[in-house]
């Protein structure tokens, strides 16, 4: 059985390092809901996380033709 | 019988005021007194600018008495979601930290509008920064749902569904990051159009997240998303995000047969989702049923799978709206509503590589949609996957996880339109989406409007008990 209680320590320990990196000073009535989006956002992170081919890249993002059409 | 004012549609109400039938100054007084007795009961309105109102109605109707016509909403009154920045009128997004904020230009939309003789009514309710909601904790209420107040009217467009539903307004604009037009439309039974990004400009509409932000219309009738459309979209070279693509004739495939249409229906998707109701399934399926009757061909398709696109979309979103938002979580994070703060707060922990895994995600799963729309005229699919939640039976504590499946489409940029399948046992409306190719809106609102037509269901209204709203 996994121990829950050291994979929560961890996960905490994670997520206060994470916020104050980000500058983050988290209500204290805040946050455990805000730790649980962080658990709901490392499962989305992993979803994410399959082979992708070389085409699947997001150089789109940037376009430098609407850049010199704005001037 | 005559039909109530508020009945006669944006197409209708134009033909009265060419015809001389009626007036703007009718439209905008019984609007202003339709929200005055109604609005009490369902909070869709933060501000209501009827001295404004009353001036573009009497500008309105003098255009018209000079035979000037600037286009089909000059004279018709029309609200704006309260993200759209309207010059010397208060701008709030539903928030503590902008109460005081007058923009000194507006949007590029509420400028059409203008430049239209288009009659603005008001701002209107929206979740704190079209993400955070619906809140008790914020300096408006929330908006609620006209078919029963006592349920959300879904968000974050909330106010807009709200208005339109109540019959208060024709057509009010909304915003679409992660399905935030279309999900009111479908809680309160209008139509909602997101368009294809960049069709509509962003500029002067307070971003959540740029790459997702989509501006676009509610209304009662699909017709009416059709008129709003021709006013709105167009070019705009100082919005990095818009295309510079030919305006396609928005009305073009209204009335038109849906004979021989083939239909993608990706039901893979919805059809164990979480939470899904049965009544909204099977309006879906009877909806597919409707338009096999009149002709089109509905086929089953496989897509990737919908929390791919949940995935990418929200993660893109969380980062962009925390990257707007930085500076003010960090240093007055008590000033955000406590749902806001708990949204936007998750996009803290994205790592640059989530987000370029997204961007990449994002391209891969574009593709896949886009390739079957090669195959198929449209898709239909899911909106709303549940009548509207009751307030009560949100956790105070924690944001609710609406239950809808709206992301996709803003993810791939495609069209997207919720439209009203029915209602629920209790009375709520039920929904469904069309999905068009990317600049495709005709087809999306020609499919829309045969659907509308044979199933009638915009005739009904939600009742109000008036006398609670003394």
């Amino acid at each position: 059985m996994p121990d829950t209680t050291t994979d929560d320590a961890a996960l905490t320990a994670e997520f206060d390092a994470l916020a104050g990196r980000a500058g983050l000073s988290i209500p204290d009535d805040r946050k455990a809901a805000l730790l649980q989006g962080y658990k709901d956002l490392k499962r989305m992170t992993a979803l994410m996380r399959q082979p992708r081919t070389a085409a699947d890249e997001p150089a789109a993002a940037y376009s430098i033709l609407s850049v010199t059409r704005s001037i | 019988m005559a039909k109530a004012l508020h009945d006669y549609s944006i197409a209708e109400a134009g033909k009265m005021l060419r015809s001389g039938a009626t007036t703007s100054m009718a439209l905008t007084e019984h609007a202003l007194e339709r929200t005055k007795t109604i609005d009490p009961l369902i909070d869709s309105f933060v501000l209501l600018t009827r001295e404004r109102a009353l001036a573009e109605a009497a500008a309105a109707d003098a255009a018209f008495a000079n035979g000037i016509d600037k286009g089909p909403m000059q004279g018709i009154p029309h609200a704006l979601k309260d993200i759209y920045g309207t010059a010397g009128i208060r701008t709030t997004c539903h928030s503590k930290l902008l109460i005081d904020n007058v923009p000194t230009e507006d949007s590029v939309v509420a400028a059409k509008f203008k430049a239209q003789g288009a009659v603005m009514l008001g701002k209107l309710a929206t979740h704190e920064f079209a993400i955070g909601g619906p809140s008790f904790d914020l300096p408006f209420p929330p908006a609620r749902n006209p078919w029963n107040p006592a349920h959300a009217p879904g968000g974050s467009s909330s106010g807009s569904g709200a208005a339109v539903a109540a019959g208060l307004v024709r057509m009010a604009m909304g915003s679409d990051t992660g399905g935030s037009i279309r999900g009111p439309a479908g809680y309160c039974g209008t139509v909602g159009l997101k368009p294809t990004y960049g069709l509509v400009s962003r500029r002067g509409v307070f971003p959540l997240s740029y790459t997702l932000d989509h501006c676009g219309p509610l209304s009662w009738t699909v017709e009416d998303s059709a008129i709003a459309m021709e006013v709105i979209a167009g070019f705009d070279p100082h919005d990095p995000a818009s295309a510079d693509v030919p305006i396609p004739d928005f009305r073009a495939k209204l009335g038109r047969s849906v004979q021989g249409l083939r239909l993608g229906l990706p039901r893979h998707w919805f059809i164990k989702a979480d939470g899904a109701s049965a009544e909204t399934l099977r309006a879906i399926d009877d909806a597919a049923g409707t338009l096999a009757k009149l002709g089109a061909i509905i086929e089953e398709i496989e897509l990737p799978d919908y929390e791919l696109y949940n995935a990418c979309g929200r993660v893109i979103l969380l980062s962009e709206a925390y990257a707007i938002h930085e500076k003010d979580l960090q240093t007055r994070p008590l000033d955000y509503g406590l749902y806001t703060y708990l949204r936007m707060g998750t996009g803290a922990f994205t790592s640059a590589a989530d987000l370029t895994q997204a961007m990449r995600l994002r391209r891969e799963l574009a593709l896949a949609l886009n390739a079957k729309l090669k195959a198929c005229d449209a898709l239909i699919t899911a909106s709303t996957l549940t009548p509207a939640p009751a307030f009560a039976d949100h956790d105070p504590k924690s944001p609710p996880n609406f239950p809808v499946q709206l992301m996709p489409f803003d993810v791939t940029g495609n069209p997207a339109m919720s439209i009203p399948t029915g209602f629920s046992a209790n009375g709520l409306p039920l929904s469904m989406q069309i999905v068009g190719r990317a600049f495709d809106e005709p087809t999306v609102l020609g499919i829309g409007a045969a659907f509308e037509a044979a199933t009638n269901l915009h005739v009904r209204r939600p009742a109000f008990d008036v006398a609670r709203a003394a």
